[in-house]
């Protein structure tokens, strides 16, 4: 059954890829929920709260809530905790249960805003989708609402836009990224939400380039391109040097690289370069944005999918987090490269 | 709102129970999920929430049928506690959390689980969450539909957040889950289960001891439980003991369908209070217990800790083996101070606050829940050991016993082990400095 998981566990969902998106941009987070999604956010996908929690609420909202559709409520709880804050916005994100009951973020943003006199960001995400769906929603959301002032380009400044733990799953994936664009000659990284804040976001003009790392990031750096004018590249400078260490040992010429298709991407030029002749393809759980797809590039729909596919693929390798493991037979599981993805996994790697 | 709001105990108890200030209401304010609350905040998100509780069914295996956010942590859960190979996922979409169109999907999913598995589970856990809450689905028929299909029983297990306050939360419900499997048997006058936990009272509780001097030869415990035939045996039980409120609807649905009656505990930690509630229990089941040696190892334990520590000042938090204002307010009857105490207040144990008021009228109480605590900092607090996982967050450089484990402590041995666990704690820091 297409929808059924007999060996894997739920991949991050698109609440958790806001939250993630927005996490260290100095707003207070609202999750529309009744404090299950915000336990599996808060305790789970969103690493960097255990050693910097910042404002991230649940609406606590109970059934009456919901039946009636309580927005007041809603706004009269954040209008409370944002008094007399010094955060920045409120961002309201959604779950199964506004999903269920139709709330109208425009109309819960409108009055967020009215009530507390400070913007803010709805992100109606679901809790049915995959992290990059709701983490490119909010970023789109985010520059929308603070990127409205056109600055003077500064010539060495290029934006990265799309990276976070759930990509990289590294809490420290923004430095990493910044160094490898430094080398480049890159004067000034803006790795946005992981190391650049608000200011940056506000002046995303001044970039004289955008770097999209992960397919999370791809509409925020069109509308950007639309809006300024700021030209984009899709482009993943940092892939985990563990993950790269182990590359030469690849045996076989046919490999299929399971990740982010960004991240992926750019672990197939890698592979390439050290065995020129194999044919590398690249799938995904998760977003596969066509364009940047190449022949034989693959979405995995389901588990039994991806089974058949390693099943029908007499692939060599697999570069994969190594998670997948668990869903493929026994007989099927050697020759498996570890690529951790939080998103998949949920396990950090520590890279210094 | 730059500073975490707390309240005297005097302050609180003089306001009455009808009166707790908004503050402290969960349901008055955004919920702060702080890595102090994560365990109680969401009904699955750590230790024994729905998700984990409901495979307490020896060989039982659950399917989780919701959004792929709902199931996400267990990959967690999975790996502290083995337990990844008995979670399945039916996962929803957008178009079923709106008209439903999954529930016909159950039965064939809930087969093809069964067919999976190397060994046929006894029984298949269904858990639903907040999308089936408001599609109010019956998901007792589905269940019913999916266990003919399939040839195993199947029981749904609640896992309604929006239902956390209501009459019937998700721990409680889901504790009649689990014992809704038993089947009537022929009472065994000599057969006693505790019921209250998923994991069992630790070995050396003298509940066990007390228990077989009046008689009783087989005390249950689900946790203790190692196959479903096992399992099966607590229905022949002459009574149920209830050591967790969260159990009394499980026990009143036993009773109705099983006869069984049940007794309800309260995990004390006043040792005086401790040998009342035994003396009471004798009385209910006919029975003169003598707790004289527990007892007095217990408060040897407490005049040990005193006599090498002092008296020190204690915080005492909620995410522990205890309620807090009850554990605080034996903590001043024996002579220590507690500056201060996170936890939630409600009727059950305002009785507490009432009698901290005439003992310890300035101990501090705080909601873990409040979004002030955001601002809590607790370099300035006056406690010096701390008492919690929650307390030990808000304070990581004061030493502490999390008094979180699995094992369940309950009565005298509890408190043996509770003032055992901080002497250690405390000779451990000091040994460091």
């Amino acid at each position: 059954m297409k929808s059924l998981l007999k060996h894997l566990s739920p991949f991050a969902p698109d609440q958790s890829g806001a939250v993630s998106a927005l996490f260290e941009f100095g707003g207070l987070i609202v999750i529309c929920d009744a404090g299950g999604c915000t336990g599996n956010i808060c305790g789970f996908d969103e690493p960097r709260w255990f050693t910097r929690p910042g404002a991230v609420f649940s609406a606590g909202l109970r059934d009456m809530d919901a039946i009636l559709g309580r927005d007041d409520k809603l706004v009269a709880k954040l209008q409370a905790a944002m008094q007399d804050s010094d955060l920045a916005f409120s961002a309201i994100v959604g779950t199964p249960v506004p999903a269920i009951i139709a709330t109208d973020f425009q109309a819960l943003k409108r009055m967020a805003e009215k009530r507390t006199g400070r913007p803010a960001i709805t992100v109606a995400t679901t809790g049915t989708h995959h992290y990059d769906r709701g983490a490119s929603a909010a970023w789109v959301e985010l520059f929308r609402t603070f990127a409205t002032e056109r600055v003077p380009v500064e010539p060495g400044t290029v934006g990265v836009l799309g990276a976070s733990p759930l990509d990289f799953s590294c809490v420290n994936a923004g430095t990493h990224l910044s160094r490898a664009l430094e080398k480049e000659g890159w004067r000034t990284v803006r790795c946005y939400g992981m190391g650049a804040g608000l200011d940056s976001v506000r002046t995303a003009s001044a970039a004289e380039r955008n770097i999209v790392v992960s397919p999370a990031g791809l509409a925020a750096a069109k509308h950007l391109e639309k809006t300024f004018g700021t030209p984009y590249e899709v482009r993943c400078p940092w892939i985990p040097a563990r993950t790269l260490d182990a590359l030469p040992r690849i045996a076989g010429s046919n490999v299929l690289i399971v990740h982010q298709q960004f991240a992926a991407n750019a672990l197939r030029e890698c592979i390439l370069s050290i065995h020129p002749g194999a044919r590398v393809t690249v799938a995904s759980w998760f977003l596969m944005e066509p364009e940047f797809m190449r022949e034989g590039d693959f979405p995995i729909p389901s588990e039994e999918a991806f089974v058949e596919a390693v099943e029908s693929g007499g692939y060599d390798a697999i570069v994969c987090d190594e998670r997948l493991r668990t869903a493929l037979p026994r007989s099927m599981r050697d020759g498996i490269f570890d690529f951790p993805h939080f998103a998949v996994s949920g396990r950090l790697i520590e890279e210094v | 709102m730059n500073r975490a709001y707390s309240i005297t105990a005097a302050e609180l108890a003089g306001r009455g129970v009808n009166d707790i200030p908004p503050e402290l209401l969960s349901s008055a304010n955004l919920v702060y999920s702080s890595p102090a609350t994560l365990a109680f905040n969401s009904p699955g998100a750590q230790g024994f929430g729905v998700k984990r509780a409901g495979l307490a069914v020896p060989g039982s295996v659950m399917l989780l049928v919701a959004p792929a956010c709902c199931g996400r942590n267990i990959a967690a859960l999975g790996c502290e506690a083995s337990l990844a190979e008995r979670f399945f996922y039916l996962m929803q979409d957008d178009t079923d959390i709106v008209t439903g169109r999954h529930l016909a999907r159950i039965p064939e999913a809930v087969k093809e689980v069964c067919e999976s598995c190397e060994v046929k589970p006894s029984a298949v856990m269904i858990c639903i969450t907040c999308v089936d809450a408001l599609l109010g689905t019956d998901m007792e028929r589905v269940c019913r539909k999916a266990a003919d299909y399939a040839g195993v029983p199947v029981v749904p297990c609640y896992m309604y957040a929006l239902t956390r306050e209501g009459r019937l939360p998700p721990m409680a419900s889901v504790r009649r889950s689990v014992y809704s499997l038993l089947e009537p048997r022929k009472k065994n006058p000599a057969a006693v289960n505790i019921l209250g936990f998923f994991s069992p009272l630790r070995d050396n509780c003298e509940l066990y001891a007390l228990l077989q001097s009046a008689g009783v030869r087989a005390v249950r415990e689900i946790s203790r439980c190692r196959t479903f035939e096992e399992y099966q045996m607590m229905a022949e039980a002459n009574f149920n003991l209830v050591l967790n409120q969260e159990a009394r609807y499980a026990a009143a649905d036993l009773e109705k369908r099983l006869g069984i009656p049940s007794i309800e505990l309260v995990r004390l930690h006043g040792t005086d209070r401790i040998a009342n509630q035994y003396k009471l229990l004798g009385r209910a089941v006919g029975a003169v217990f003598d707790d004289s040696e527990p007892r007095r190892q217990a408060e040897a334990a407490v005049e040990a800790f005193r006599a090498k520590h002092g008296r020190r000042t204690f915080a005492v938090g909620e995410w522990l083996n205890a309620d807090p204002f009850e554990l605080a307010l034996a903590l001043v009857r024996y002579g220590f101070a507690v500056s201060e105490i996170f936890g939630t207040v409600g009727g059950a144990n305002f009785v507490y606050v009432k009698r901290l008021a005439e003992l310890s009228p300035d101990t501090r109480i705080h909601s873990n829940l409040s979004p002030t605590m955001m601002y809590y900092r607790g370099r300035d607090a006056a406690c010096d050991v701390v008492l919690g996982r929650d307390a030990m967050y808000y304070h990581p450089d004061r030493p502490g016993v999390p008094w979180n484990d699995e094992r369940q402590p309950f009565g005298h041995a509890g408190v043996r082990a509770l003032f055992e666990a901080l002497s250690a704690a405390l000779d451990g820091k000091e040994a460091a400095r």
